[in-house]
């Protein structure tokens, strides 16, 4: 191995920049926060975006290992104990300097600390915990800070991050519990889901005690409750989800048994009684605990999980862990391991692609995972977007009359997203809507007009509501069901399409 | 009833916009015959054979009675609308702030949401672009250091709308203890932030324009270190330009840290 005793800091900056850059969550989202005299820095609700880099995502924070040194040997991750890379690590100073000095030029909204695991979990979590008490306190910044909680940390060091963070997460890795145990020997479901259950009910007690700004909900609650379902991390929806479980049949036989500690009955594994706040004397308590949440994310494609067991694990993420955000991350094969899967070419972003847009499908529509696919079915139609493809096999409830549905139903239609099922719905009190006024509101008309009608017409006579012919016609005129992706959508993918064996989906 | 068109003609200003809709609206002439006019920089004129023509005088008192019957009879949000609006660079921005009041006050607060009302359309168009327009510039813009002791910030945009009060108000509050400058080259104004709080916007004069183009040209320590951040934390398998295009339009490139070469 190769130490970098005498790196400067842009040394520095390079690896431990490039070592960070697998991690997904670069979001500044869930807290708004304004300006206070004599500190540096607010936080706005939305989160903002600084920049974009050349592969398109975007940069918000000053995203960085505190090192990138490791005792673990995870076979997926690039600053594995293995690996003949160079290594450096920051002092605390150097990480607050760099971050103020870059929020000061608005390049970030705040930092994203996470690292690699040196001497043991606590003390690592300890360099993390300096880093943020020095950042808060001695330079004062009132920006945004996302943190990762180290698996295997005490609770104490966990509970002191959590003060200083706005956002915290802890890597669930991979989808099963198996494929962990295959890639990650070190880690192990339980000290990944003890420390999120631990901020779980952190967060729950900061908001009651703090109100509103000791953490908003997440998007996810606020369409179960809006739908009238059983709320996060609830009773009913332990309940809830373990009926989830009953259906699919997930916890029950097959090579996936082990697949999902999430279900109830593992979930004794979890401590959760004894995980309350102890640290509410301490005089930062204001900003609240946590209080944009806590998100994870997991690996795509390096273990053989469909895409069913995916979406049915992140649902039971929102459901049971009240979780923000499930971000994926598309496998690639850093380390040519041989255990791993060679990845010929491109990383499986497309299939990442359709899990995000199941993921909000689930946080905004308020549809179920078992909705969308089945164990039958358990893979995403690679050539439409999951919402359509919904749509398709449910055209018994189309066409949607524009001028009577009610929000939840617009919010089916495909070309309808949230922003304008609402504008419809606060349009249709002064009169009613036609096509013209559809486009306004900012329907993707190419996608809807073959789902809706304005006062009992479609908008084109010779419209059909058959399979085949919305299909064809959707993957012929509305490119952007491939949005993001440079392959045209020709006659011969078509009829590939037709025949598509769906097994052999990536 | 046809009668002539009236062309309500006013500087192209807050309060020039605001007395012309004021003038109009008294007037009782009926809205369906009324335009507004501000008078556009660099553009010819344009006169239309058969309307009549009337020059506003500029009242500021004028704009407060505006905006209070808005805020008391419309809402606080037809307020904002007419406000992104009237400093938007649209040539048909006080035609559209004059129906939109109009309509206003018969259908009362729900207005906003009626968006099959062509006006509303329209100014809902507007307040988007306007609005879309600072948040890209509350992501994208880019402070320098261009002096020490006391320290002082300085960025330049070139926005296509008068976009220095809502995105000088973002940063006021997240920088109180800074003092910066936020210099607008395409409209020629700046807003001046003092530390501890405070701040106004002017219309520059040719020198200090000037000044602040030179200042703006220093080179500075950070710049090199947010580069390599910038390259490091790309991933190689994924690039994707056209994403980045489409995420980070080109057109605020120019004044961007990470796209400028030494």
């Amino acid at each position: 191995m190769i130490f970098q005793e005498h790196a400067t800091i842009k040394q520095k900056l390079e690896i431990l920049s490039d070592a960070a850059k697998y991690d997904v969550a670069c979001t500044s989202s869930g807290v708004g926060r304004d300006g206070k005299k004599g500190e540096t820095g607010n936080t706005m609700a939305s989160g903002i975006c600084h920049a974009f880099g050349a592969d398109g995502r975007c940069i918000s924070l000053l995203k960085i290992l505190f090192t990138n040194e490791c005792i673990y040997n995870c076979k997926y991750c690039i600053n594995r104990c293995t690996n003949d890379i160079p290594r450096a690590t920051f002092t605390p100073e150097e990480i607050c300097t760099l971050t103020i000095e870059f929020y000061r030029r608005n390049y970030i909204e705040g930092l994203f600390l996470s690292s690699g695991i040196v001497e043991s979990p606590d003390y690592t979590m300890e360099l993390v915990c300096r880093t943020l008490h020095d950042l808060r306190t001695t330079h004062r910044f009132n920006g945004y800070i996302h943190c990762k909680a180290i698996p295997g940390a005490s609770q104490e060091l966990i509970e002191e991050a959590g003060w200083y963070a706005d956002r915290m997460s802890i890597n669930l890795e991979l989808p099963t519990a198996r494929g962990l145990q295959e890639l990650a020997p070190n880690k192990s479901r339980k000290t990944i889901l003890t420390p999120m259950r631990q901020i779980q009910n952190g967060m729950a007690e900061s908001r009651a005690v703090l109100g509103m700004k000791g953490g908003n909900q997440s998007a996810y609650w606020h369409t179960q409750k809006r739908t009238g379902r059983a709320l996060p991390g609830t009773q009913a929806s332990l309940s809830a989800s373990q009926n989830l479980y009953g259906n699919t049949g997930i916890t029950e036989k097959g090579a996936h048994n082990k697949s999902l500690k999430m279900q109830p009955a593992q979930e004794s594994l979890i401590p959760s009684s004894n995980t309350g706040l102890t640290q509410w004397n301490r005089k930062d308590v204001s900003r609240g605990f946590v209080p944009a949440g806590q998100s994870t994310q997991m690996i795509i494609g390096a273990t053989g999980e469909s895409d069913y067991e995916i979406i049915a694990v992140t649902e039971a993420l929102y459901q049971r862990f009240d979780l923000k955000r499930v971000f994926f991350s598309a496998f690639i094969n850093v380390n040519q391991d041989a255990s791993l899967p060679a990845v010929n070419g491109q990383p499986p972003l497309r299939r990442e692609h359709r899990l995000y847009q199941a993921d909000f499908l689930l946080r905004y529509y308020g549809f179920r995972a078992d909705e969308l696919l089945t164990e039958q079915r358990p893979f995403f139609n690679t050539f439409l977007d999951p919402k359509c493809d919904w749509a398709l096999s449910h055209l018994e409830r189309f066409p949607v009359e524009i001028n009577t549905a009610d929000f939840d139903t617009l919010l089916r239609v495909p070309g309808i997203g949230t922003k304008s099922a609402q504008r419809i719905v606060a349009a249709r009190k002064t009169g009613s809507l036609d096509y013209h006024a559809l486009k306004a509101i900012g329907v993707v008309m190419k996608r809807a007009i073959y789902f809706i009608t304005c006062n009992g017409q479609m908008m084109y006579r010779f419209l059909k509501i058959d399979e085949d012919y919305i299909t064809r016609n959707l993957l012929e005129n509305d490119t952007d069901v491939m949005k993001g992706f440079d392959e045209k959508v020709t006659y011969k993918q078509l009829s590939l399409f037709d025949a598509f064996p769906m097994e052999d989906l990536p | 009833m046809d009668k002539p068109t009236r062309i309500y003609q006013c500087e192209n200003t807050i309060d020039g916009i605001f007395s012309a809709v004021y003038d109009a609206g008294l007037s009782g002439y009926g809205h369906k015959f009324i335009r507004i006019q501000p008078e556009q920089v660099n553009q010819p004129e344009n006169y239309e054979l058969f309307a009549e023509y009337i020059q506003v005088k500029t009242a500021p008192e004028k704009t407060k009675s505006v905006i209070d019957a808005v805020r008391e009879k419309i809402s606080e949000k037809a307020y904002h609308f007419i406000m992104s609006a009237v400093i938007s660079e649209f040539p048909d921005k006080g035609d559209v702030i004059y129906q939109f009041v109009t309509y206003g006050f018969t259908i009362g607060p729900k207005i906003c949401s009626a968006l099959q009302i062509p006006c509303v359309e329209r100014i809902f168009a507007i307040n988007r672009a306007v609005q879309n327009e600072t948040h890209f510039f509350r992501e994208f813009l880019r402070f320098q250091e261009v002096q020490k002791e006391p320290s002082l910030l300085l960025a330049v945009i070139e926005p296509r709308h008068h976009i220095i009060p809502l995105l000088t108000e973002h940063f006021a509050d997240r920088f109180i203890e800074e003092w910066f400058i936020i210099y607008d080259e395409a409209h020629l104004e700046a807003s001046f932030h003092q530390k501890g709080g405070g701040w106004e916007v002017r219309l520059l004069t040719s020198e200090e324009a000037k000044k602040l183009e030179e200042l703006s040209e220093q080179q500075e320590e950070y710049v090199d270190l947010w580069k390599t951040f910038f390259d490091k934390i790309v991933i190689k398998e994924r690039i994707n330009k056209k994403l980045q295009t489409n995420m980070l339009p080109l057109r605020y490139r120019k004044h961007m840290t990470e796209f400028i070469d030494e």
